[in-house]
C-alpha cells in the first residue's frame, strides 16, 4: 500500500510539475513552445503563419493551417529598399483570415531567422498579439510532429494596423551618430561570424549582397546569434541570455541597435534583447550591405583590408 | 537527410526504369527515324501525359491560384529565348553524335558500356564551355525572355487539357506512320522471364516514369540527371580559376541548377549514383551487363556529342530529362520548345551522318 500510495504521489508530482512548466512555456507572452502549439491548432482565433528562406519548403508540408508570407516579396517594398508599406501590410493580414483579436504564431526555417524578422515587422505596425514558436520549424520537424502540404484559405480578416513605429527602427543617421561617438549613450551589437566582424571576410560563402568595405561599424560589440541559442534551437533563458550579452557589455542600461548583414539575423538577436529582456532595442536592417558601401562613415578594420576585402 | 535518402531511391527508381524498359530518347526516336517504329516514342508520350496529370495536381496543392504571376516552386520551367532554342538543337545533334542522349548514357553506363564514360568526360568539358559562354548568352538573350507558363496564361483546366490534346494529337500522328512488325510470339515466357530478362515496352517504363516524376516533385525535386554534373564541372573550373567571376542570373532560375559543390554527396548526386547503380543492378540480372571495348573513332564520336549536349545541357538549363521531360509535365513552354528543337536537331544530323557513313562505305 505505501509503495503504491508513494508511486501516486511521485507521479501526481511529476505531473504538476509537468503542467507547470508546460504552462510557463505556454504562458510566455513572446514564446510559444512545440507542445503548446501542437494542442492549439484547432482554435479559429490562433492563426500560424511561416516565414521561411528556402522556396518549396511551406509548399511540401507546413504546419496545418498555417499561411505563408514570403519575406523578399510579401514583407518587404517591391520598388524601394524597404518593409512592407502599412497598406499592403493590413492586406496581406486581412487575405491571411487575421482579426484584430487573432492570436498570431511565427515560426520559420533556419533558426526562425525571418521568422523574428516578420516579428519585427509585425511590432513596427502595432500588432501585439505575436509570438514566435521556440525552436522554430526545426524543432518541429525533428519532434517528428504532422506537416501539411494543403494550404487552408481562410475568409478575409478586418484587422486595422497602425502607422509603422519607427521607434524599434534604427536608419543610417542614427548608426553614423553612434560611430562618431556623437550619440556615445547606445551600444551596437554586430551579430555576424566573428570573421565578418574583424574584416577578414565581406559576407559568408555564396551570398550575392556585398559590400565595397569589410570590417564593422566602430564601436560595435560581436555576439553571434547563434550564442542566443540552446542545441535544439530553442532561446536560453532570460537568465542565461542577461548573462551572456552583459559579458559583451550590454546590460539593458543603455539603448541598443542590432544589425547583420541585411538585417534578418539581427532581428532574432532584436528579438532576444527587446522581446525576451525587455531591453530598449533597435534593429538596423539597412545593416552592413548599407553601411559598408556608404561614402564617408568610419569603419573598424581589425584585418586591415581596404578595397573590397583585399 | 530525408531528401537524401529520397534522392537514392527515386534514382534507383529511375535507372531500373531507364534499363528495364530502354528508355534511351535517342534510341527511340531513330527507331522511328529509320524504321518508322513509334513504340518507344509512344511510351514517352505516356510518361509525359501521366505527368502533365499529377503535376498539375500537385501544383493545385502548393500554389493554388495559378493567376497571381507566380511559378510554383521549383519547376522546371524556363526563360523561352533563342538562346534555348540553340541549346536544344545542340544537343540533339550531341545526342546523334554519341548515340544517347545523357540519361541513357548513364544507364548505358551500368550496362558496362565504358564509351558512355567518355561522353560523360565530354558532358562535364560541354559544361565548362558552357560556362564559359553564359554570361554573353544571358545578356544577348536569356534575361529579357519571358518565362512562359500555360497555367498562368489559361488556367490549371485549361493547360492540362491543352497539353493532354497536344500529346494525343502527336500519339495520332506517330500511330498512323508507325509501321506494325511482327513481334515474336511471347506466349512461352514465364512472368518471371518477362519482368526480369525481357525489356519491358517502352510504354511501360513510360508510364512509371510519369508517375515516379510526379513522386519526385512531390517529395524533393523535378527529375532531372544534370545538376550533379554541372556541379562537377563548376566546381572544378572554380578551383582552377577557369570560370567567369560571376555567372549572371544562372542561380535565380529553376533548372538542373549547378551550385558550387559544398557536400560530397548532394541531392542530385545521389539520385545519379543511385540511377547508375540500379541500371548495374538490373542489366546484371537480365543478362544486359557486358565491358564493351572502344574503337577510336567511336570514343571520338563520344566525346565530342557529350561537349555539345553538355554546353546545350548548361545552356538550356537542363537536358531531355530535367528541361524536356519536367518541362513539359510543368506545363512549361520552354519544355515544348527544347523538345522541338533538339529533335529538329537530331533529325538533321542522324540523316548527315548516315549519308556520310553510306558515301565511306
Amino acid at each position: 500500500m505505501i509503495s503504491v500510495s508513494t508511486t501516486a504521489r511521485r507521479f501526481g508530482a511529476a505531473l504538476a510539475l509537468s503542467l507547470t512548466a508546460g504552462l510557463a512555456q505556454a504562458n510566455s507572452d513572446v514564446l510559444v513552445s512545440t507542445d503548446w502549439l501542437a494542442g492549439e491548432l484547432d482554435r479559429d482565433d490562433l492563426r500560424v503563419i511561416e516565414v521561411s528562406v528556402n522556396p518549396g519548403q511551406f509548399e511540401r508540408g507546413h504546419i496545418p493551417g498555417a499561411v505563408n508570407l514570403r519575406w523578399h516579396t510579401d514583407l518587404v517594398d517591391t520598388v524601394s529598399r524597404d518593409i512592407v508599406s502599412q497598406e499592403n501590410f493590413q492586406a496581406l493580414l486581412r487575405e491571411a483570415g487575421i482579426n484584430n483579436d487573432t492570436d498570431i504564431v511565427l515560426y520559420g526555417d533556419t533558426n526562425n531567422w525571418f521568422a523574428a524578422w516578420g516579428a519585427w515587422i509585425f511590432e513596427i505596425y502595432g500588432v501585439d498579439n505575436v509570438r514566435l514558436l521556440d525552436g522554430g520549424r526545426n524543432k518541429w520537424e525533428a519532434e517528428g510532429r504532422a506537416l501539411s502540404p494543403r494550404q487552408t484559405n481562410y475568409a478575409a480578416g478586418d484587422i486595422t494596423v497602425a502607422a509603422a513605429d519607427n521607434s524599434i527602427r534604427a536608419f543610417l543617421p542614427d548608426v553614423v551618430d553612434v560611430a562618431r561617438r556623437d550619440d556615445p549613450s547606445t551600444q551596437l551589437v554586430d551579430i555576424r561570424s566573428a570573421a565578418e566582424y574583424e574584416g577578414r571576410i565581406i559576407a559568408p560563402d555564396g551570398v550575392a549582397e556585398l559590400a565595397v568595405r569589410a570590417g564593422h561599424i566602430p564601436s560595435a560589440v560581436n555576439v553571434s546569434w547563434g550564442q542566443a541559442v540552446n542545441e535544439d534551437g530553442t532561446f536560453k533563458s532570460a537568465d542565461e541570455l542577461r548573462a551572456l550579452y552583459a559579458d559583451a557589455g550590454v546590460d539593458g542600461s543603455q539603448p541598443v541597435i542590432t544589425y547583420c548583414r541585411i538585417g534578418e539575423r539581427s532581428s532574432h538577436t532584436w528579438f532576444a534583447l527587446s522581446k525576451i529582456l525587455g531591453y530598449d532595442v533597435k534593429n538596423y536592417d539597412g545593416s552592413w550591405t548599407e553601411y559598408g558601401n556608404s561614402v564617408g562613415v568610419p569603419v573598424t578594420n581589425l584585418a586591415g583590408t581596404v578595397w573590397g576585402g583585399q | 537527410m530525408e531528401a537524401l535518402g529520397l534522392s537514392l531511391l527515386f534514382g534507383g527508381g529511375f535507372g531500373l526504369l531507364l534499363q528495364r524498359s530502354r528508355f534511351c530518347f535517342f534510341c527511340v526516336t531513330r527507331d522511328f527515324i529509320d524504321a518508322r517504329d513509334a513504340r518507344g516514342l509512344l511510351g514517352i508520350l505516356a510518361a509525359l501525359a501521366i505527368g502533365t496529370l499529377g503535376y498539375h495536381l500537385v501544383f493545385g496543392l502548393f500554389l493554388p491560384d495559378p493567376g497571381t504571376g507566380r511559378l510554383p516552386p521549383d519547376a522546371h520551367i524556363g526563360p523561352v529565348s533563342w538562346v534555348l532554342a540553340l541549346a536544344a538543337f545542340v544537343f540533339g545533334v550531341g545526342m546523334s553524335l554519341s548515340g544517347s542522349c545523357i540519361s541513357a548514357h548513364l544507364y548505358r553506363l551500368g550496362e558496362g558500356a565504358l564509351a558512355s564514360l567518355i561522353a560523360l568526360v565530354g558532358v562535364l568539358i560541354g559544361f565548362g564551355v558552357g560556362f564559359a559562354t553564359w554570361n554573353s548568352l544571358y545578356l544577348a538573350g536569356i534575361d529579357q525572355a519571358p518565362v512562359l507558363w500555360l497555367p498562368g496564361l489559361i488556367g490549371y483546366g485549361g493547360s492540362a487539357t491543352v497539353q493532354l490534346l497536344g500529346l494525343a494529337l502527336i500519339a495520332a500522328v506517330l500511330m498512323r506512320w508507325h509501321q506494325p512488325r511482327q513481334t515474336s510470339n511471347q506466349s512461352t515466357m514465364s512472368f518471371a522471364q518477362a519482368l526480369l530478362r525481357q525489356r519491358w515496352p517502352t510504354y511501360v517504363g513510360g508510364l512509371l516514369i510519369g508517375a515516379l516524376a510526379v513522386m519526385a516533385y512531390l517529395r524533393v525535386a523535378p527529375l532531372g540527371v544534370t545538376a550533379e554534373l554541372g556541379s562537377i564541372a563548376r566546381t572544378a573550373g572554380d578551383q582552377f580559376g577557369l570560370l567567369p567571376q560571376r555567372l549572371q542570373g544562372l542561380d535565380s532560375f529553376s533548372g538542373c541548377a549547378t551550385a558550387v559543390k559544398n557536400a560530397i554527396l548532394s541531392q542530385n548526386g545521389a539520385f545519379i549514383s543511385a540511377l547508375v547503380l540500379a541500371a548495374f543492378a538490373s542489366a546484371l540480372i537480365a543478362g544486359d551487363f557486358s565491358a564493351q571495348r572502344v574503337s577510336v573513332g567511336k570514343a571520338l564520336g563520344q566525346l565530342s556529342g557529350g561537349i555539345l549536349m553538355g554546353w546545350g545541357a548548361m545552356t538550356a538549363l537542363g537536358c531531355t530529362v530535367g528541361t524536356l521531360l519536367s518541362g513539359i509535365m510543368a506545363a512549361a513552354v520552354s519544355g515544348w520548345v527544347f523538345a522541338v528543337f533538339c529533335l529538329l536537331g537530331l533529325w538533321l544530323s542522324w540523316r548527315i551522318k548516315r549519308r556520310v557513313v553510306r558515301s565511306l562505305a
